[in-house]
């Protein structure tokens, strides 16, 4: 028989191994949260997702809190309200306006959540300033800590899912921040700069410098358009974030952003070329049309079927002159697995020649 | 050792390494294979470690900002030394105090300070060390820690639990009622049986020494007078519970406790006592939440002192996962006597609470001091022990900081767990503070205040941001704002620290300005302070 408990009053099946948030929003309802990301660990830090238990005094972290069969649970009462509207409330008087979050990477989920429960805005503003460490040279991530609540997503990610650890809370109470050892440069630390940092930042604290510095967002008006990244064969999914607008109305990609976590091959995880390497997409020297060399042995643009037809042509030549092993096929580290298949086909069963290679084995 | 990797020498380490400095944590990380990231975090958490640049600390706790402390704070930053502000150094009954590198100097006077001519390594006082006790009370041999008494090291109430077994030590425990002395006053029968039986191996016993809440130094005394008694009811511990490693964590300023207690390791070894038991003393760095336990636990892996949700609670999940007990030093210094006189005894020494409790009063009294007197004695019980009021009561914290102020008119009222609690206070530690009718009350909130939020951990908004948002609402008032611009969110503010801060530091730090705004409401809204 399977397990229950009650949620909201009415008897709901467990999954094995779910935490009371995960079941609460498989079954629809809205519960807030910030820290939480189901590849790392729940540590009910940010307070959002905070939940009743009956025979517990004190609200329970939902995304910590197991769901074990028999426990009844409440998302949504009078209490439950009261403390989201104080401690969004809180956030707020801590955190940048909500006008100054448009630049963000993302929309600033703390921001969008502190709306949807209708927290109070008139809250004197913390005095205080955030500590902010001094500008870092790497090319693309940047930490502004106005905007940061402490929820631990990044360091936590960098420790737990990349195992590279190049982040870290540092610091105490209201002076708590995010820093490398030392203060560093992530240039000088472990940093890879996969950038999973800046994709799990529910706030936009964590953000890509480059979009900011070229003037390329509002966020908001964006297109996702997913693609798969073409730098390795690994076949990771992720999103080139469009404006249609930019460049006379031929559109630019401002950046690309993870899809959620559970997304595969990469489970929402991206490398630095990934993420940050898409700027050949618009270079100028960038080839769009094959080339081939004319009588004078210049380079001139030509159509697909032409070059394919040459190069064809010129292959079997030497192959019928000097033999197919006087033929090699390499193929690129930015091809997939299948283009990679299909190298070989044409090396050993077209030409019959075992000269192959691919430049990422070695 | 029973450490599961070497992350536990983390903070030693980074001690030695002579704190933060640039390199240190590269060092560090080099020798325990533990990433450069996590030992800087780690060790920027702790205030010893994360600042070695600054060589003096001046204590503003409560009572030391009622002597004077902020003027010899003023008066070192005005001669430009390496000088910051710090939370209380347990030596309330010696203020002010400071913290010269990690040595306390009591009794410090503005001489002390004005004639080190800019030298913080001039600057004088009476030292915490070996050569100085605080004031206590008589000898007096009924008394289940009598701080006045001779300590003994014949072992003899660790081989009569031997002889009783350990059934018979946690059925004596339970029936003397002993609730623990940390703040929390949980039972320690229920913490000795939940420990014993769980199954997972091994067992570890903890002694939280990490004394540190603003009014309180009964630990401190304790340790340095009777630390037979802590060391022996550990052991008693070690011996029911099945552990063989018991660690120590005492606060990084405890020199003098520090010494007492590895001397009184050396004389128990000496008569060949509890030698199946490995003592590991733990040095804290500078934070106060450590003494939460949960945040003690992390400090002991080498970790950011950051409270871990509960549940599971330590005698299921506690150092490195495994069971563990964890008691304050009082606690377990109780347990000797309740071995040797039984359960029954202990229980009725107490007035409305079983058993004796130490009190550490300081503050408007003539002899502050910490006086071992039945639980559940009165404002005026305690102060009678302590030579009677200086000046005319206006108020008093019964239990450390995070039991906020009380008025003159609860004076009567038992100091026990369950009669504050009523009233939304709490005996906490028992660290009584006095205040007389000389005293600014506000300005004595807003010391509590900022307390809090240089001791809150950072990891939860509702303390990390109330904290530091309460103190400038006060601020707002001090100068002179109307109340709808200063306090006029605190009461919404202190209900949420209180429902959603992970742990007790939070849940409790509004305390004293909402118990402050309760009791002397007429105290704000008034004119611009300088």
């Amino acid at each position: 028989m399977s397990k229950t408990l009650k949620l909201n009053g009415d008897e709901v099946e467990i999954v094995a191994g779910e935490s009371v948030l995960e079941l609460a929003r498989r079954m629809g309802q809205e519960i807030p949260s910030l820290c939480h990301d189901p590849r790392l660990k729940a540590v009910g830090a940010c307070r959002t997702c905070l939940v009743e238990v009956e025979g517990v005094r004190r609200l329970v972290p939902s995304c910590a809190t197991k769901a074990e069969e028999g426990i009844a649970v409440t998302t949504a009462n009078a209490r439950i309200e009261r403390h989201q509207k104080a401690l969004f409330a809180l956030y707020m008087t801590d955190n940048v306006d909500a006008s100054e979050t448009d630049d963000s990477s993302d929309p600033s989920e703390l921001h969008a959540l502190a709306e949807r429960v209708k927290a109070p805005t008139t809250w004197p503003r913390m005095q205080h300033k955030r500590f902010q460490r001094a500008d870092d040279r790497n090319p693309y991530i940047e930490y502004r800590a106005d905007r940061c609540i402490l929820c631990a997503r990044c360091t936590r990610y960098c420790e737990e899912v990349e195992s590279v650890s190049a982040i870290t809370l540092a610091g105490r109470g209201a002076e708590t921040t995010i820093a490398t050892a030392d203060a560093r440069s992530l240039l000088d630390t472990t940093c890879e700069l996969c950038g999973g940092c800046v994709d799990v930042c529910p706030t936009g604290a964590m953000t890509e410098k480059k979009p900011l510095a070229l003037k390329l967002l509002p966020a908001r008006k964006l297109e996702k358009v997913r693609t798969t990244c073409n730098y390795c064969g690994v076949g990771c999914q992720m999103d080139l974030n469009v404006d249609r607008t930019a460049n006379n109305g031929r559109g630019v990609v401002a950046k690309i952003t993870s899809p959620d976590a559970g997304v595969l091959p990469n489970d929402g995880n991206l490398c630095v070329k990934g993420r940050f390497a898409y700027q050949f997409i618009d270079h100028k020297d960038r080839l769009t049309k094959p080339l081939v060399r004319n009588q004078e042995g210049l380079l001139e643009e030509t159509s697909w079927d032409n070059a394919l037809q040459i190069a064809a042509e010129g292959l079997k030549k030497v192959a019928k002159r000097h033999g197919p092993d006087s033929l090699g096929f390499v193929s690129s580290s930015r091809c997939t697995g299948e283009e990679n298949y299909l190298v070989q086909k044409l090396s050993r069963a077209v030409f019959g020649t075992h000269n192959v290679h691919q430049c990422a084995a070695t | 050792m029973a450490a599961n990797d070497k992350r536990e020498q983390l903070l030693g380490a980074l001690h030695k390494a002579g704190g933060l400095t640039p390199g240190a944590a590269a060092k560090v990380s080099a020798e325990l294979g533990v990433p450069e990231a996590q030992v800087y975090g780690a060790g920027s958490f702790y205030h010893l470690l994360g600042d070695s640049e600054t060589k003096l600390r001046v204590c503003t706790g409560l009572s030391c900002a009622m002597r004077g402390g902020r003027k010899l704070l003023a008066l070192a930053q005005d001669a430009d030394m390496p000088v910051a502000e710090c939370s209380c150094l347990a030596a309330c009954d010696r203020a002010p105090a400071l913290l010269k590198d990690r040595s306390v100097l009591v009794d410090v006077t503005q001489e002390n300070v004005k004639s080190a001519g800019g030298d913080w390594r001039n600057v004088q006082g009476a030292e915490l060390a070996d050569d100085w006790n605080g004031r206590v009370g008589s000898n007096n041999s009924e008394l289940p820690m009598n701080l006045g008494g001779t300590p003994s090291f014949s072992g003899e109430a660790f081989a009569k639990a031997q002889s009783i077994g350990a059934d018979e030590v946690i059925a004596a425990i339970d029936e003397s009622g002993l609730q623990g002395r940390g703040g929390a006053g949980f039972p320690a029968a229920i913490k000795w049986g939940g420990v014993r039986a769980q199954e997972a191996k091994p067992h570890y016993v903890v002694l939280n020494a990490d004394e540190g809440e603003p009014g309180t130094f009964k630990d401190r005394e304790l340790m340095l007078r009777r630390p037979d008694l802590v060391l022996e009811g550990l052991a008693i511990a070690a011996f029911c519970l099945g552990a063989q490693d018991v660690y120590l964590y005492l606060r990084g300023e405890f020199t003098g406790p520090w010494i007492a207690l590895e001397k009184a390791i050396a004389s128990f070894s000496e008569n060949k006592l509890f030698e199946g038991v490995s003592f590991h003393l733990h040095s804290g760095h500078g934070a106060y939440i450590c003494g939460e336990e949960t945040a003690l636990l992390e400090a002991l892996e080498g970790k950011r002192g950051m409270p871990r949700l509960k549940p599971p609670f330590p005698h299921e999940n506690g150092l490195w996962g495994k069971p563990t007990l964890i008691q304050n030093v009082e606690t377990i210094a109780c347990v000797p006597a309740i071995v040797l006189q039984g359960g029954a005894w202990f229980k009725a020494m107490g007035a409305t609470e079983p058993g004796t409790k130490l009190y550490s009063i300081s503050g408007d009294v003539k002899e502050p001091g910490t006086y071992e007197l039945p639980l559940g004695s009165t404002l005026d019980d305690v102060a009678a022990a302590a030579g009677g009021y200086v000046g005319e009561l206006l108020a008093f914290s019964p239990g450390g900081a995070s039991s906020g102020f009380l008025p003159a008119s609860e004076r009567k009222r038992a100091l026990d767990f369950a009669a504050l609690s009523k009233i939304g206070s709490m005996l906490g530690s028992a660290g009584v503070v006095v205040m007389n009718t000389e005293s600014d009350i506000r300005e004595l909130v807003r010391e509590q205040l900022i307390f809090f939020e240089n001791e809150s951990c950072g990891q939860c908004a509702p303390c990390r941001i109330g904290t530091r948002y309460l103190r400038e609402a006060l601020d707002r008032d001090l100068q002179g704002k109307p109340s709808e611009q200063s306090l006029g969110e605190v009461a919404e503010v202190a209900w949420e620290m209180n429902e959603g801060s992970i742990c007790g530091l939070g849940q409790a730090a509004a305390l004293p300005l909402t118990s402050a705004l309760q009791h002397f409401p007429g105290a704000f809204g008034g004119e611009k302070r300088k």
